[in-house]
């Protein structure tokens, strides 16, 4: 197993790579997509629509970097 | 720096050179984690639908699972929606599901599971933001992580390494079988077609990670 640096991204495997090229994850490339849902969902959840379940803002604000 | 910021990563245009040397296949991946928790931490408004509806997948069992629920979500009515998230994951007292790794693997909320996870998050330099009630271990909580891992929205990128042990450790040993019952639970229509994703992201994941 190799040191947890950022080369082992680079260097750890065309495998792996074309691995997950051919998983079909490319089919959501459309990536943008999703991202932009993601606002639209934030912005969903200030309004009034649905049942209560709209005060769960926290995907937005789950984590944020700790302060230590 | 909350979670939000990886929305701006991610609002990268497909094929635009990738930031800080993330490169498309990762950033597929947190956009994959990112959508998981999305859906699984409220319902989906009409807008999201829509974008939903318009994806289409390839012939890969994972490809075929997001043609499902993308043709789900074409006759999905948000209303009913937030019905089904309610029921699935709320309800009266308790959802059919409890979407918590430490319920999962302990039969209990707030177990060990829960404090392990705690630890792993600390040594990430990662806090939950304290207007959030609900534990760590939620689902989507968990695919927020990995996205933020991934993209770097807490520190740096986290090392390929870095995110196996997170994956390994709070993910893979609950994860899928979390995805499996979602698949077949009574009260889901359209969230069983998340289930189907999930289940088929986490198979890609373990075997992707086995590579690294």
């Amino acid at each position: 197993m190799s040191k947890p640096d950022k080369k082992t991204r680079t260097e750890s495997g065309s495998g792996r790579r074309d691995f997950l090229k051919l998983a079909g994850l490319t089919t959501l490339a459309g990536g943008a997509a999703i991202v932009t849902a993601k606002g639209e969902a934030e912005a969903a959840g200030s309004g009034p629509s649905g049942a209560g379940y709209q005060e769960t803002d926290h995907v937005r604000t789950y984590y944020k970097l700790a302060r230590f | 720096m909350t979670v939000a910021a990886h929305a701006e990563v991610h609002g990268q245009p497909a094929g635009q050179t990738p930031v800080r040397g993330i490169d498309d296949a990762e950033r597929l991946r947190a956009s994959v984690y990112a959508f998981l928790a999305n859906l699984l931490i409220r319902a989906p408004n009409a807008s999201l639908l829509a974008e939903m509806a318009a994806w289409r997948g390839d012939e890969t069992p994972f490809g075929q699972a997001v043609n499902r629920l993308a043709e789900a979500c074409k006759t999905a009515d948000p209303d009913a929606l937030g019905e089904e998230y309610e029921a699935l994951f709320i309800g009266v007292g308790r959802g059919e599901l409890l979407p918590y790794g430490s319920y999962y693997l302990t039969g209990f909320l707030n177990e060990k599971p829960l404090a392990r996870l705690r630890k792993s998050l600390r040594a990430l330099g990662v806090e939950r933001d304290p207007s959030v009630k609900e534990p760590e271990d939620h689902i989507a909580a968990l695919m927020d992580v990995m996205a933020g891992l991934i993209l770097g929205s807490f520190s740096a990128p986290a090392s390929l390494e870095k995110q196996k042990s997170f994956y390994s450790e709070h993910i893979e040993s609950w994860a899928p079988y979390f995805f499996k019952d979602l698949e077949k639970a009574k009260t889901g229509t359209l969230y069983r077609h998340v289930g189907s994703v999930g289940r088929e992201f986490m198979e890609i994941e373990t075997a992707a990670f086995a590579m690294a």
